[in-house]
């Protein structure tokens, strides 16, 4: 099934699969006609901020093709194998020649990490083509103290973007960048609405591009485009067949949703940063500036990473319900195993509820290198038996 | 060649040279069994915390606890690890992953932990861990949340964690910062949330447990623990300038960490005292722990709990000592904090926060790695590289280029320390044996 036909006649979708394919172009334009561009590392870098201060932020993501020559110099074997393929390109000066800036939020282990070598290497090896980097270290309980710290943090990183703008970003940019997000958001929730309820009309791979595309493009291009491919998306057919919900390591391209979908499978929503979770909350323009950052950042939903395990067992009761999934697919790559310690209650809390599920671990990245995934599939297809909801 | 490789089977006749040690593993048996006994004759609360957990406070509430770390340590040695395994995978949790940290978690499913075998023998370590209402852990790792967050559901505990912040600054003399000039050490801010952190920690402690929380005490504990930590520096320093060595890491290790999970007590500083005399002495009379010692070694990593012995094996043939390890010099260098009596708090904020930094993030670790391995004279390094745990991994890379840069032959190998099926006594004994021949003798006779 994949991405259909339907899709691909649509200027919008073909617009959106353009960028999504061909990811370094649109920074290579704003570049090209002067403007700054942010790498980001970790989910949890505040687009209001890197927007406000004029630059174009990007997601920082792993080529599958790439050769790891720098990597394994300097990461050992626990750093999980998409990390380290995006490792490889901020050291080989890859990312040097794409974007001005790095941004790295705290917002699990192994990014961290990234940064801690990064700065390291940049102090022992200075010649290395590493851009310059800021470092966001959230505190991700959800206490008074620690959302008081959050101002502070932003604020750090606030100074860091207005040093590397040579400007002062003001409270009224960041106001707008923040509606600008919102607009974005706004659109991505109605394009997800025709993932779920009585009909959907758009799957799981095409809402990957859709929501992706967004992660390299400008924000009011990418708002405009969601618009019109979720006009589009109205006509096209009605997706038949059991509806799931994804759970897990990030997916950065289709293959996954590509062989769930060759299953018979429906994914209709998950909780991933390429995924729902990007557009889960709205900046509050009601609140001052830095603390409607901090509101956005820390109040949205629980990232597996940075919670325990009871809110994850809520965070994705909620998640599937409010998608209408059937079925749930856990989904683990080898050494980002942090989600797996969720499971077994999490699934205790599906079984509690009719809902199904089947889990892969331990998966090797990129997903083709993984035997049986596909006939697991097709079997937990064949069980989910009842097909279009 | 290979038949002169061939390694001695594993065996736990390790030389044991010191009363210390000794006396270590007694006094934990004694005291843990008189908590127990506290905690069931009074049902007061009773905690456990990560091992970064700034017990200090505990032990000045006198609120009863365990560190996690520890206990794993004490089921490990009680042979539970197999049978918390299974009890792990049965209940749909990965028993490879973190399982020295999910110890106590494991023994937490065990139906059977505080029950008696048909022979009357307790089933579970030490007749089991009493019903802890406390669980607290901090943040310094994605994973800890987890385990934690379970093992407070299993136990019907609550829940408490703390933060954890990433250093901006990273001096890399921090070992010369550490014990007077701590406030240069840390970017303030970093310090005055841990402090924060501290009072909210103690007014929640003070709630949950009617305790009165005393900051003379706390000053009190923290006064203990730089006493007990100067006799760890006395003791490194002296090993470092004696030539022989009158110990090595097998005669330290055990001694030091058992002792370190009882910082804070009169008991603690005595028992530092006697370790330091004890080594004093040997070393006034000359000893030497290596009879004809040629080579000094450093061994950089988790120690290798369930392979004591692997130190010794290269003593006879080559005269290399492993004579440096962390667990003493952490001891020496990161612990004491002078200046308590003007803010206890914010000097136990200035030891907990930097734990992290010290060990596991470069520069901190390799600066200091450096410098002692200068102190110490150190011939060569071994180098034990966590195979599957991000928390673990420190920046191998720049340990070992700082390290060679200066001279000094680095060993890096992966390997699962606390996972016997990862390792193989054998193929690491060859592979230091051939580090010893090819390069660790070859740059002594070129230093000549």
């Amino acid at each position: 099934m994949s991405i259909r036909p339907c899709a691909l006649e649509s200027e919008a979708f073909q617009a959106l699969k353009d960028v999504y394919d061909h990811r370094e172009k649109a920074a290579a334009q704003w570049r090209a006609q002067g403007g700054k561009v942010l790498g980001k590392l970790g989910f949890d870098v505040p687009d209001e901020l890197a927007i406000a201060a004029g630059m174009l932020p990007v997601q920082i993501y792993a080529d599958p093709d790439r050769p790891l020559t720098e990597t394994d110099k300097y990461l050992e074997h626990a750093f999980e194998p998409v990390v380290r393929a995006q490792f490889e390109k901020l050291v080989d000066g890859t990312c040097a020649g794409q974007i001005d800036y790095l941004a790295i939020s705290n917002s699990t282990d192994v990014v961290i990490r990234v940064f801690l070598y990064l700065r390291e290497l940049k102090r022992v090896e200075p010649d290395r083509p590493v851009p310059p980097v800021a470092f966001i270290d959230w505190l991700f309980t959800r206490h008074r103290l620690h959302q008081a710290r959050d101002e502070f943090v932003v604020r750090l990183f606030k100074e860091q973007l207005e040093e590397w703008a040579g400007r002062e970003i003001g409270d009224e940019e960041i106001r707008a960048a923040g509606a600008l997000c919102n607009e974005n958001r706004r659109a991505l929730r109605a394009m997800a609405a025709l993932r779920h309820g009585g009909e959907v009309r758009i799957g799981g791979s095409e809402a990957l591009v859709i929501m992706g595309a967004g992660l390299f493009m400008e924000k009011q291009a990418h708002t405009a485009l969601v618009e019109q491919v979720t006009r589009d998306a109205g006509r096209w057919p009605i997706l038949t067949g059991p509806r799931v919900f994804y759970t897990g390591a990030e997916q950065e391209d289709t293959g996954l949703y590509d062989k769930i979908e060759a299953a018979g499978l429906v994914v209709v929503g998950e909780d991933t940063n390429w995924g729902s979770r990007g557009y889960d909350r709205d900046f509050d323009p009601s609140l001052p500036a830095i603390r409607a950052v901090v509101d956005r950042y820390l109040l949205r939903e629980h990232s597996a990473k940075k919670s325990t395990v009871a809110q994850r067992v809520e965070a994705l009761d909620r998640a599937v319900d409010a998608a209408g999934a059937r079925g749930v697919i856990f989904y683990t790559n080898q050494y980002d195993e942090v989600a797996t310690w969720d499971m077994p209650r999490q699934r205790a809390s599906l079984e509690a509820r009719g809902i199904e599920h089947v889990t892969f671990g331990q998966m090797r990245w990129p997903v083709d290198r993984n035997r049986e995934l596909e006939e697991t599939l097709a079997a937990f297809a064949a069980g989910m038996k009842g097909g279009a909801e | 060649m290979a038949e002169e490789r061939k390694a001695p089977a594993s065996r736990s006749a390790v030389v044991k040279k010191l009363k210390a040690t000794k006396a270590a593993s007694v006094y934990q048996k004694e005291w843990f069994f008189s908590m127990k006994e506290r905690v069931e004759r009074e049902g007061c609360d009773f905690a456990i915390l990560n091992a970064d957990v700034p017990m200090e406070i505990f032990r000045a509430m006198d609120i009863p606890f365990v560190v996690n770390q520890w206990w794993a340590a004490i089921c490990g040695a009680k042979r539970m690890t197999r049978k918390y395994f299974g009890l792990m995978q049965d209940n749909g949790y990965r028993p490879d992953l973190n399982s020295y940290d999910a110890q106590a978690l494991a023994e937490s499913f065990d139906p059977d932990d505080h029950k008696l075998d048909a022979e009357g023998n307790p089933m579970g370590p030490w007749g089991g861990l009493p019903r802890p209402t406390i669980c607290i852990t901090r943040l310094t790792g994605d994973v800890q949340n987890k385990i934690f967050s379970l093992l407070a559901d299993n136990y019907g505990a609550d829940l408490y964690t703390m933060e954890n912040t990433v250093a901006r600054t990273a001096p890399l003399n921090w070992y010369e910062l550490a014990a007077d000039r701590w406030e240069e050490m840390y970017d303030t801010d970093r310090i005055d949330l841990a402090v924060e952190e501290l009072k909210e920690l103690i007014r929640w402690l003070e709630m949950k447990t009617g305790r009165l929380f005393d900051i003379n005490k706390l000053q009190r504990v923290m006064d203990l623990v730089n006493e007990q930590e100067g006799y760890y520096k006395k003791i490194r320093d002296l090993i470092a300038s004696c030539h022989p060595v009158p110990v090595t890491v097998v005669d330290t290790i055990n001694a030091v960490m058992q002792a370190q999970w009882q910082r804070g007590t009169q008991w603690a500083v005595d028992h530092a005292r006697g370790l330091y005399e004890e080594i004093r002495a040997l070393a006034d009379r000359g000893e030497a722990a290596v009879p004809g010692e040629k080579l000094r070694m450093m061994w950089l990593g988790r120690g290798m709990w369930q392979d004591f012995a692997f130190y010794q094996r290269f003593e006879e043939k080559y005269g290399a000592v492993f004579m440096w390890s962390m667990y003493l010099a952490m001891g020496a260098d990161a612990y004491i904090r002078n200046h308590v009596e003007q803010d206890p708090l914010r000097a136990l904020a200035a030891r907990f926060i930097g734990m992290e930094d010290f060990l596991h993030m470069p520069p901190w670790n390799s600066s200091w790695f450096l410098q002692q391995a200068k102190q110490n004279d150190i011939d060569g390094v071994v180098y034990m590289i966590p195979d599957n745990d991000i928390q673990a991994v420190e920046g191998s890379y720049f340990i070992k280029k700082n390290l060679e840069e200066a001279g000094i032959p680095v060993l890096a190998f992966h390997a699962d320390p606390v996972n016997p099926k990862k390792w193989n006594a054998e193929t690491m004994t060859g592979l230091v044996e051939e580090f010893i021949e090819q390069r660790v003798i070859p740059s002594k006779e070129k230093k000549g």
